[in-house]
């Protein structure tokens, strides 16, 4: 099974709720080597969020199938492979990641495999992420949006039903501030 | 005050103040207030007042400071609800 995890950063909002020159921010969350690279780079503050979203979107691809909860951001080591292209790294197994940024968020997708499937991906206002989804799932398979329900696993994955069919393989829905976004693949 | 509060984390303390001091520290974060109010030993961080993960790493350098204790990683593995936190929280005090 292919999953797949995302993480939506309001920048915004990073900048004033958490300090990550905070004592003990950064020890608690990075690798020593992550920790290296924020601060040698040009903008430690977004690297610090990349980073996160990073170790985010692949821990939310991972506990889809362990269906296990935890916070050990440090066991999630992230490497910048190019601009957007990123790997994680989680007990041997290899987590890839595309991240996209303007001045007001940062978007990271994770997949389990380097394989570039069909997915589908917004990012919007978190209170019509459900709306969102329904609707693009509803054309996608042909049905009305309001014939499709959600419901959770016990981990609080997000699938989503059309009766008693599960129409999602993945999904996975992340919000911070004023952005919501989602991104799942059918089965 | 000060020299008081910090004199009491040192005594031994009972699930019901850890709880009421805990209960103190996360408001910042809390975006359920519904949530909130209900607040329990079963209350999980997350689920229940839809905290963001970004935050629990305040929460964790907060329960450090205001209980004057060390939090290994292995420990903030676990702490996701009320009761994991009061059980690591009354170990390294205990420690």
């Amino acid at each position: 099974m292919h999953n797949i995890g995302n993480d939506i950063v309001d920048l915004k909002l990073a900048k004033t709720a958490s300090s990550w020159r905070r004592k003990g921010f950064l020890e608690k969350q990075f690798t020593k080597r992550e920790r290296e690279e924020i601060h040698a780079s040009e903008d430690p503050f977004l690297k610090v969020w990349l980073f996160w979203s990073m170790k985010e979107a692949a821990y939310k691809c991972y506990t889809q199938s362990v269906k296990k909860r935890f916070f050990a951001p440090q066991k999630f080591e992230c490497s910048i492979l190019s601009s957007s292209e990123g790997l994680v790294v989680f007990k041997k197994m290899k987590f890839y990641t595309s991240s996209y940024f303007d001045t007001f968020h940062l978007h990271t997708l994770a997949r389990e495999t380097q394989k570039k499937g069909k997915l589908f991906c917004a990012v919007g206002v978190p209170k019509e992420l459900n709306k969102a989804i329904k609707k693009r799932l509803a054309a996608a398979m042909g049905i009305l949006p309001k014939e499709i329900e959600k419901r959770k696993t016990l981990v609080g994955a997000p699938l989503f039903y059309h009766e008693k069919i599960r129409l999602t393989k993945s999904c996975s829905i992340s919000h911070h501030g004023d952005y919501g976004a989602y991104l799942f693949s059918l089965k | 005050m000060r020299v008081y509060s910090l004199k009491n984390t040192q005594n031994k303390m009972t699930k019901e103040e850890i709880i009421l001091k805990l209960t103190t520290l996360v408001k910042p974060y809390v975006q359920n207030e519904e949530g909130f109010k209900n607040m329990s030993e079963d209350t999980d961080f997350i689920n229940d007042l839809e905290i963001n993960s970004a935050n629990l790493v305040d929460i964790i350098l907060d329960v450090e400071d205001e209980f004057n204790i060390e939090i290994d990683n292995d420990s903030m593995e676990k702490m996701l609800s009320v009761k994991a936190t009061v059980v690591v929280i009354q170990e390294k005090m205990n420690a």
